[in-house]
């Protein structure tokens, strides 16, 4: 492959408190890839993303961003350079109207989506434009977490586990999402329990467990054996 | 129509607009707080000496050729003060907030509210040492001076100025937090500050000038109230707890609740002081009692979840230093031979307050409730059997019952108002209604306001012990203190004792496990209130007095400061810190106001240096000690292990 690597972990070891969360990730994400972390639950994948925001308070390691470490800068500095973050509980404003969430996070780059643009893809937020976000229900939620993160022109997007508690059909159109923003040349990390639904959509997958990527496949690997990962996810 | 509801209209109308005046001021204050626990999670004590700040400020520039008379500086009014006050108290708030707040934004709101309760008593103790606890006067501005007259009353021309420029400034913070995009980034802040920092918007930046805005209202308070107030260092200490009071009812956070229930209770304090004069100065209290019991999130409040003190403690049960089998008897011996080597009167006090902290720390620190009012069981106590030993001539154990027997009662009703809400609320809720007692005990005539309830007899104990004898005396102190201390060592390692610790650590568990946590904690409460009733009875006898200052508010502080700085949720950190506050106390006494100043400084110290206190710092290091004892051992045994 010939595409660049965007986003470089190596040796990440992140604590809360005294507790190892991670054990040294190690993992690679190429322009416009669509890269999954698989695991169970607690293997370390969401701890991984707050490190990349810079959110984890005692971390090690290596994280390069288009070449320039990032680990030890301030979250602010991190969301500034293009890295968008949608974390677990989808972090919608509950005091916030539909419209003030979406326009909350500042412009990073021009190249973001517009209102318009966004509201053609998630027609349930126009007509739910001025209620409270805390009167969303959870698919509708994860469409405005989507959508707030696009309107930046952040190029590289980390997805925690955006169909978790979801109705199948919610389920189906944020994958559709997903392509589209894969199709305008974003990249994105996926963090998903759910394989089947990571192997719809991402190019390769790290599989996390306790702390450590421990194994690595790409999707064709994945489409021909589906039992290697169910073999890792299986409580 | 010349009478209204049976009084002159003109009385009304006055009280009226005067209510609307102080309520704007309470408005604006309320405001500030309400802003800074909104975003901060900091219940600000120490607003009320921002406050003075900005009062102190506008008499200082007015009043700068009197004070540096060499430099020929010139005397700045009134509306240089407004430009340049606001400002620079805004400044000190941010400098606060740097070296001091962001310290503790991680930590357990208590600890947020003592390091704010410890720069207040610094601020204003400093002001109390450089310019007396008189008051400095400050003129009306020219351009205001004057009157209007509304035919039933001569309203002052400031005060119109007054009306129309808080309201002014109570609508305009209003809109900016809740109609802009700056004002959505705090409220979002509030909710999700990494979600925040993640989108590139600077927090910890955004945290500091939004201390120094709701500082900065204060300053700007100051300044517009010091035409009408006098200007003194006690003046914010005296409004603080009210503003308290105004933001619970108002709803926790919320601008427009603390707009609307600050000036509504000025307007109705105005007419109490027409309708129920005697009830003027607690009518504030009443009303955030009934809003309790009526609507416990505040008018304009959220359900917001719930805070535990989870983190607060942090005692190792299994120290050595938790043990009180070995304690008691310890602390019995070093009892007996105290009177010998210090005065025992000096060692009574020890003893009453070591109660009193002791009875503090059971809801403190093994139920996780930060209660701030504390005084009013111990004064109450006092008062109580002050008035059986003089008035009624009672035996000094039936007076000590008695008092006990008021503080109980009165702590089970405060503990059933209160412990409807948690953490920063339950500490300004206990405050509160504290300050009922406190107003109570000035009017009362069984009390003798001012003067207290003097020259107790100390009588004859069961018929027997003459306790005019201060060995006698002593050594009844020192039974009563080391009965509480186990009758509190027993409750903790019963089962009772093990639900409540359960419900510290997690109330919600405890729920689902069956509990009434609201019950337990209302159980715990009542006792600790006895026991301080005890502690309080117990000082009336001995000292002879029972006085305003047994109620004060500056008395659960102490309770607060001996707790913490003997070690929270420790057995005998209490014991430990009160001997220590005492004889702090006692040496810093002749040094006068820089008392407070020092206290102050010890809140601080302890919170930002010394959470564990003492005794706690003590029990982590031998733990330590012993941890690494014992992995020696280990490690050691491995090496000779043969083999492998």
């Amino acid at each position: 492959m010939t595409d660049q690597a965007v986003l470089e972990v190596s040796d990440l070891r992140a604590w809360y408190g005294e507790g190892q969360a991670l054990h040294g990730m190690d993992f690679t994400v190429r322009r416009g890839e669509v890269v999954s972390l698989l695991g169970r639950n607690g293997a370390g994948k969401s701890t991984t993303l707050r490190a990349m925001m810079g959110l984890m308070r005692r971390a090690t390691g290596q994280i390069r961003l288009r070449g320039a470490d990032i680990l030890g800068r301030k979250p602010e500095y991190i969301g500034a350079q293009g890295l968008a973050w949608c974390p677990e509980e989808r972090g919608i404003f509950t005091s916030l109207t539909v419209a003030e969430n979406l326009r909350l996070p500042p412009v990073v780059a021009k190249s973001g989506l517009t209102e318009e643009e966004l509201l053609a893809l998630f027609p349930n937020l126009a007509e739910r434009w001025r209620s409270s976000g805390g009167k969303l229900s959870g698919g509708e939620q994860q469409m405005l977490a989507i959508a707030r993160i696009l309107r930046t022109g952040a190029d590289i997007l980390l997805l925690d586990e955006p169909t978790e508690g979801l109705a199948p059909v919610i389920v189906q159109q944020i994958a559709e999402v997903i392509r589209t923003i894969k199709a305008r040349g974003l990249t994105v990390v996926l963090v998903e329990q759910n394989y089947r639904f990571a192997a719809r959509l991402a190019d390769r997958h790290y599989v996390v467990e306790h702390g450590r990527v421990i194994d690595c496949m790409d999707r064709a690997e994945l489409a021909a054996d589906g039992s290697r990962v169910e073999h890792y996810l299986k409580a | 129509m010349t009478e209204l509801l049976g009084f002159p209209p003109a009385l009304l109308y006055g009280q009226v607009l005067i209510g609307l005046i102080n309520g704007l001021f309470y408005a604006m204050m309320s405001m500030g707080v309400a802003i800074i626990f909104g975003m901060l999670r900091i219940g600000n004590f120490v607003h009320g000496a921002q406050y003075m700040l900005g009062a102190f400020g506008a008499w200082f520039l007015a009043s700068l050729p009197q004070l540096f008379p060499g430099l020929g500086l010139p005397e700045l009014g009134y509306w240089w003060a407004l430009i340049l006050v606001p400002p620079a108290v805004a400044v000190v708030g941010a400098i606060t907030e740097q070296l001091f707040i962001r310290r503790v934004y991680d930590l357990e709101h208590a600890y947020g509210l003592l390091l704010t309760v410890g720069l207040a008593f610094v601020i204003e103790g400093l002001f109390n040492v450089k310019f007396g606890a008189a008051g400095q006067q400050y003129g009306v501005p020219e351009a205001l001076r004057g009157g209007v007259n509304l035919g039933f009353m001569l309203l002052p021309i400031y005060r119109v100025w007054v009306i129309f420029a808080a309201l002014a400034v109570c609508i305009g913070t209003w809109a900016v937090i809740e109609r802009t995009r700056l004002g959505a980034y705090l409220r979002a802040a509030t909710e999700n500050p990494d979600l925040v920092r993640a989108f590139g918007i600077n927090v910890p930046r955004m945290l500091m000038l939004t201390y120094a805005f709701g500082v900065g209202l204060a300053g700007l308070t100051g300044v517009m109230a010091a035409p009408i107030y006098q200007v003194s260092p006690q003046m914010g200490q005296s409004i603080i707890i009210t503003i308290f009071a105004v933001v619970v009812i108002g709803g926790m956070g919320s601008i427009a609740g603390a707009i609307v229930a600050g000036i509504g209770l000025g307007i109705i304090e105005g007419l109490t002081k027409v309708f129920w004069p005697e009830a003027s100065s607690t009518i504030i209290f009443i009303c955030m009692a009934l809003v309790l019991i009526l609507r416990p999130q505040g008018l304009f409040g959220k359900e917001t979840s719930a805070h535990s003190g989870a983190d607060i403690t942090i005692a190792r049960r299994e120290s050595i230093l938790e043990n009180g089998r070995i304690w008691i008897p310890v602390l019995a011996v070093i009892g007996v031979i105290l009177p010998y080597v210090v005065y025992p009167v000096f060692a009574m006090k020890i003893l009453c307050f070591a109660l009193f902290a002791c009875a503090y720390n059971l809801v403190f620190g093994y139920v996780g409730l930060l209660a701030f009012g504390h005084a009013a069981f111990f004064g109450a106590s006092a008062y109580g059997a002050a008035h059986i030993a003089s008035v009624w001539g009672w035996p000094p154990e039936l007076a000590i019952l008695g008092g006990t027997l008021l503080a109980t009662a009165i702590g089970a009703l405060f503990g059933w108002l209160a412990i409807r809400r948690q953490g920063l609320y339950f500490a300004m809720i206990t405050l509160a209604l504290a300050q009922i007692v406190v107003f109570y005990a000035v009017q009362a005539g069984w009390t003798h306001g001012e003067d207290g309830i003097q020259s107790v007899p100390r009588g004859v104990l069961f018929g027997v012990f003459d306790l005019n004898d201060t060995m006698t005396m002593y050594f009844f102190v020192l039974a009563v203190f080391l009965l509480g201390f186990a009758f509190i060592y027993r409750l903790l390692r019963s089962p009772f004792g093990q639900v409540l610790k359960a419900i510290r650590d997690n109330d919600q568990r405890a729920v689902s496990l069956g509990y009434s946590t609201e019950r337990f904690k209302l159980i715990a409460f009542t006792l600790s209130a006895m026991l301080a009733g005890v502690a309080g009875g117990m000082k009336a006898i001995v000292f002879q007095i029972a006085s305003l200052a047994d109620l004060h508010f500056m008395t659960s502080a102490d309770a607060l400061l001996m707790t913490l700085i003997g070690g929270v949720g420790t057995i005998l950190g209490p014991v430990v810190g009160a001997a220590i506050v005492v004889t702090l106390q006692r040496e810093f006494a002749e040094f006068g106001a820089w008392v407070i100043v020092v206290q102050g400084a010890a809140f601080v110290l302890c919170v930002l240096f010394l959470r564990q206190g003492v005794v706690g710092t003590l029990e982590s290091w031998l733990g330590r000690r012993a941890d690494r004892m014992r992995e020696a051992a280990a490690t050691g045994a491995a090496d000779v292990t043969p083999g492998e």
